[in-house]
């Protein structure tokens, strides 16, 4: 009884690494830009089939295939904010919310017309590979997975706390106005933010492949459950998205284990609901706008 | 009566006609199956236009109402053997119930964060009604029985009927729409659309008309939901509840022009026939092709038109106002 809620809190939370790096650039984008990149599922799908044909047509392994998908997504991300997202930042948020979700749709139907719906897998060496600790199970593609996502996620907190640029994000979150009044240019911080959003959906696509299929839908799982995770973490708050996501990661796989096998999902919007009726503000508190 | 308001009675009169007679000219059952399809998806995009225009709470769950009138109906037909007439109503009823609590937990959010929560509650409703075996039939749905020509069953041999039954809910959502936009509430709509928090401070009570309308627009797209089913003979929790419907309903209105009265008729026609175009013109239906094609339109739009296709259609009428002769 206890060995299987340890194994389904682990294998949420080795997933919940997973959805963290989605998270983290979601609440990124928001509170810097202030914006919902309703795309972000879409970079997840665009980094893992990336992954696939790297590994496929050049035998790169997917994981270290990362070092190519992270930072091709940067550039996406930037390039995407300057030509896209910048011409509707106002104070008007329907565009915004349209542009995403339409960039979104255009992702996911391309792929479909380019990828087909069929399911892609990359088999490496470690694929089936595990640890036994006692009588519990650790998959070593999903272990390498989290600790890559928790090391990347770690690196952002530094970047975001020490560097000037990092600083100048936080700032230009806090307080957009007062930020380009400290001479801080605006469109350059959220390329940035948008650059470095798109790179962790990147490398969360990269992480997966070795252990999950690709297929054009793939990342309306991803972003839905970061959407939880950003309102469970208060909007824009990196950490509260890391904490939110791993909890999201455990709660679904417990879901799975102890109410059925097509109920993870129900469980996680559950919790959106509970959350929004009980905590709107988040679990941290703040304002949720 | 002045005369932009005599040319607009006028223009409605002679659209009315030209809709009414439509069936008579089109005959081929593929080009009233497209007629079908313009006037439903302009009846959902009229109906979410009420809350996602007017109001401008950008909801993408609205394929939740569409679904509930759908299974509604479908129920009491199925099981009570209850008219889809009937069911119809009770479906906008229940629907209408539906919103109250959704609502209440949706509305918590603001902007972006509504959009998602909207659609959470409209996926949550569709993985519900896939647990439901026992009296809805679970992931496989059902089959509506064919009863022949029905009238009394919303069951028709001819598809004309069809066009008609649809042509009158599109009717009664213009009605709606138009009814609010010109009473009071249509101004407070517009105060809560364009600043919410000022619309408070100046005495508009947003919670309540912000669930009002709601209420009304659930209650709109239930109807649209029972149609369906009856035109399609069909039902499942993925059909009913297609996140494609909560897409389409916003995007025809984005594209056609948000928080005007006919901005989603004129999106639905122009998507709709370029679809339409796309899928003759290549012969076979690509996957994805229809909504890769419709997420350049909007994005499109969004760029360049924001106010959306209807300000161009405007202008031009404008322009011909202006060019025509004044006659004495």
């Amino acid at each position: 009884m206890l060995e299987t809620v340890a194994q389904a809190v682990i294998n949420g939370l080795l997933i919940g690494g997973i959805y963290a790096l989605v998270s983290i650039g979601v609440t990124l984008i928001f509170g810097v830009v202030k914006i919902v990149n309703f795309a972000q599922g879409e970079f997840v799908m665009i980094g893992m089939y990336l992954s696939f044909y790297l590994s496929t047509q050049f035998g790169i392994d997917p994981i270290a295939s990362l070092v190519i998908t992270m930072p091709v997504l940067f550039v996406a991300g930037v390039l995407i904010q300057h030509f896209l997202i910048r011409r509707v930042l106002g104070p008007n948020d329907m565009p915004q919310i349209f542009l995403t979700f339409a960039l979104s749709l255009l992702l996911l139907n391309l792929a479909l017309m380019l990828f087909t719906a069929n399911y892609r897998t990359v088999h490496t060496s470690y694929s089936d590979e595990a640890f036994h600790l006692g009588g519990l199970y650790i998959p070593v593609a999903k272990l390498i997975a989290f600790v890559v996502a928790m090391f990347l996620s770690g690196a952002l907190w530094v970047f975001l706390h020490t560097t000037d640029l990092g600083k100048a994000m936080r700032a230009a979150s806090q307080n957009r106005d007062v930020a380009t009044l400290m001479g801080i240019n605006p469109n350059r911080v959220f390329c940035v933010a948008l650059g470095i959003a798109l790179a962790l959906a990147g490398a969360a696509g990269s992480l997966l492949m070795p252990f999950y299929s690709a297929y054009p839908f793939v990342g309306q799982v991803f972003v839905l459950m970061a959407f939880v995770a950003v309102v469970l973490g208060t909007l824009g708050n990196v950490m509260g998205a890391l904490i939110a996501s791993l909890m999201m990661g455990i709660a679904e796989s417990l879901g799975i284990q102890y109410v059925g096998a097509d109920s993870g999902l129900l469980v996680v919007f559950a919790m959106l609901l509970l959350t929004l009726a009980f905590k709107p503000n988040g679990l941290g508190g703040g304002r949720a706008r | 009566m002045d005369k932009t308001n005599k040319w607009s009675v006028l223009s409605i009169a002679a659209l009315a006609a030209i809709a009414l007679a439509l069936p008579l000219l089109v005959t081929s059952s593929f080009a009233i199956n497209i007629l079908i399809r313009i006037l439903l998806f302009s009846f959902l995009g009229v109906a979410w236009n009420l809350m996602g225009g007017y109001a401008k709470q950008l909801s993408l769950g609205h394929a939740a109402y569409f679904g509930l009138g759908a299974y509604t109906s479908t129920i009491m037909q199925v099981d009570f053997g209850i008219s889809p007439w009937i069911g119809m109503v009770a479906g906008g009823v229940v629907a209408m119930l539906a919103s109250l609590p959704i609502g209440w937990l949706c509305f918590r959010l603001r902007g972006p964060y509504f959009t998602i929560a909207t659609i959470a509650t409209a996926q949550a409703l569709m993985l519900i009604f896939l647990k439901f075996r026992d009296f809805a039939w679970g992931a496989e749905g059902t089959t509506i029985p064919n009863l022949g020509n029905a009238p009394l069953m919303m069951q028709f041999e001819a598809k004309s009927a069809y066009y008609y039954v649809v042509l009158g809910l599109l009717a009664i959502g213009l009605a709606v729409t138009y009814t609010i936009e010109n009473s009071w509430i249509g101004y407070y709509l517009v105060a809560i659309g364009e600043d919410e928090d000022a619309a408070e401070a100046i005495g508009v009570n947003a919670p309540s008309i912000k669930r009002n309308i709601y209420m009304i627009s659930a209650f709109l797209t239930a109807l649209a939901g029972t149609f369906y089913t009856q035109y399609i003979y069909f039902i499942d929790p993925a059909t009913a509840f297609s996140f494609n419907i909560s897409i389409e309903a916003a995007l025809v209105s984005i594209v056609g022009g948000i928080g005007t009265l006919w901005g989603p008729v004129i999106g639905t026609v122009l998507l709709e026939t370029t679809s339409t175009l796309l899928q003759s013109w290549l012969g076979s239906s690509i996957g994805g092709l229809q909504l890769t094609v419709y997420s350049l339109i909007l994005m499109a739009v969004i760029l360049w038109r924001p106010t959306g296709l209807i300000g161009i259609v405007g202008e031009a009428y404008q322009r011909y106002l202006r060019r025509r002769p004044v006659r004495a």
